[in-house]
């Protein structure tokens, strides 16, 4: 009996399994999370760079100028939004407002939309 | 109608699979539950449980084309074909779409789901005002099909030790109960990382739950009440 | 014991989020506000007082705050408890050497400026 409660399979394939909005928005506030932290001491580095001279200053704006950085940036960008909005909506959810079902699918898709359309537009602006 | 499901039998096979069927449903076959029974009949080895066919037991939860719920109160009309059914996810599979609901079970029992009250009690019986019975409503209907743990993350992570949003809901259930007299005590008892403070307001119980409540709520007054505690 | 387990830490994440929101709704009333930002505006404003005090608060809480979603997603994910202990210290020790190198940041940048 052990040996075969043991041995028992479990179904849990996460692509077999479909998920509401609402866990699409949270498994994004958690890879925005993870990102941020990553990016942290880069933050901390720019902080640094910022406030050194005029010059060092100017060169944080140009990083922008290679593509594939462009890009990266535009990902924390996305990060940071998501993660923001997600945030913002949890904190209302926590003392009650928007709790409910519906609201809460509809806040979940504003917060993804919003999020996408604002990286969007930052690697629009920084690509062209 | 097409259906494909989740098969395992622990004496014959090492791994599960899914097998194909069709079906022709007949004029009173309305729900889910009814093509089962209709499949039973051709294939009597294919194994789920089910009892009141009418969403009072609990015991006929499954995943049914991705999200979990019960087929006795599924509608066959506008299910998309083939219907996929698999057993809830995360839990053990003992055969077929039949799990082993042994530890779910254990976290409802943790909670002590029952009413504690150390006063002497009247000679009739303990009252409750109208706006105290209220409270309980959309709490007491639970009948425990687990859908709601079993479509968790946060429960597939830790089912050892997250109480998962059923047990949750039911100790919120005697946290509002004006009759019980034990509310700092099952809050000090939820008041941990894993119990209660893994539930990440994905609300996905609250999504699938087929008696319409609401998990995630529960859960939110209970943090708010532990947050009213300690201040 | 009872500290950083379950309320604390999820009340703590609250507080710090609402720190850090409070911090970017100012900062971005400040900078978007009033004359265009270049090197001038910006080191004069991060390196008066209230500046360089506002900045460190803010590395300090976007630490804290990370370190317990870190840990949330630990207790989640990770179920070796060494491996999830060495992560957890790892990681914080990591964000907690970035906010004192934040501070030391300020500190130098502040003495040059006053
Ligand atoms: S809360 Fe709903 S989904 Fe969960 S066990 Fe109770 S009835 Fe089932
Ligand atoms: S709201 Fe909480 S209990 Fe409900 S599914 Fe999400 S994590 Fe689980
Ligand atoms: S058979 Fe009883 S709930 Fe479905």
């Amino acid at each position: 009996m052990r040996a075969r409660v043991e041995a028992a399979p479990k179904f849990l394939n996460l692509l077999q399994i479909r998920f509401p909005i609402g866990a699409i928005a949270s498994i994004g506030h958690r890879i925005s999370g993870v990102l941020l932290v990553l990016s942290l001491p880069l933050l901390a580095l720019a902080l640094d760079r910022s406030l050194r001279s005029e010059a060092e200053f100017a060169a944080l704006r140009d990083l922008v100028s290679a593509p594939w950085r462009a890009m990266l940036l535009a990902l924390l960008v996305w990060a940071a939004t998501h993660h923001l909005l997600a945030g913002i909506r949890h904190l209302l959810m926590d003392v009650g407002l928007g709790s409910g079902l519906s609201r809460a699918r509809t806040s979940a898709w504003a917060v993804i939309v919003a999020a996408a359309i604002v990286a969007l537009i930052a690697a629009a602006r920084w690509l062209s | 109608m097409r259906l494909s499901i989740y098969r395992f039998n622990p004496e014959t096979d090492l791994k599960p699979r899914m097998q194909d069927y069709e079906l022709a449903p007949e004029a009173g076959d309305k729900k889910l539950l009814d093509a089962l029974m209709r499949l039973k009949t051709i294939d009597d080895s294919l194994s789920f449980r089910r009892s009141c066919r009418e969403g009072v037991c609990g015991s006929d939860a499954m995943n049914i084309n991705g999200r979990n719920g019960l087929a006795c109160l599924t509608p066959l009309i506008g299910l998309k074909e083939p219907v996929v059914l698999r057993p809830l996810p995360g839990f053990p599979v003992i055969r077929d779409l039949i799990v082993d609901m042994t530890q779910f079970f254990a976290h409802y029992h943790s909670i002590k789901p029952y009413l504690i009250n150390d006063t002497v009690p009247p000679e009739r019986e303990r009252l409750q005002s109208p706006a105290e019975r209220e409270k309980l409503n959309g709490l007491y209907e639970c009948i425990l099909c687990a859908c709601c743990s079993s479509f968790c993350p946060s429960f597939w992570w830790n089912p050892d030790k997250f109480i998962g949003p059923a047990g949750l809901l039911q100790a919120y259930r005697f946290i509002s109960d004006s009759r019980d007299t034990a509310t700092a005590e099952r809050l000090a008892y939820l008041d941990d990382v894993y119990r209660l403070f893994r539930c990440r307001t994905i609300m996905n119980c609250t999504e699938v739950c087929p008696k319409g409540l609401s998990p995630s709520h529960a859960i939110e007054r209970i943090r708010q009440a532990l947050v009213r505690e300690s201040s | 014991m009872r500290l950083f387990l379950g309320q604390r830490a999820w009340v703590l994440q609250r507080v710090t989020a609402l720190v850090l929101l409070f911090l970017l709704a100012l900062g971005a009333a400040t900078l978007l506000t009033g004359p265009p930002l270049g090197y001038e505006r910006w080191h004069a404003l991060a390196t008066s007082t209230h500046g360089a005090v506002l900045i460190v608060v803010f590395f300090a809480a976007l630490g804290l705050h990370g370190w317990i979603g870190i840990r949330d997603i630990a207790l989640d994910y990770i179920h070796a408890p060494m491996l999830r202990l060495a992560l957890l210290a790892v990681v914080g020790v990591i964000l907690f050497a970035i906010v004192i190198r934040v501070v030391l940041t300020m500190a130098v940048h502040f003495a040059r400026g006053a």
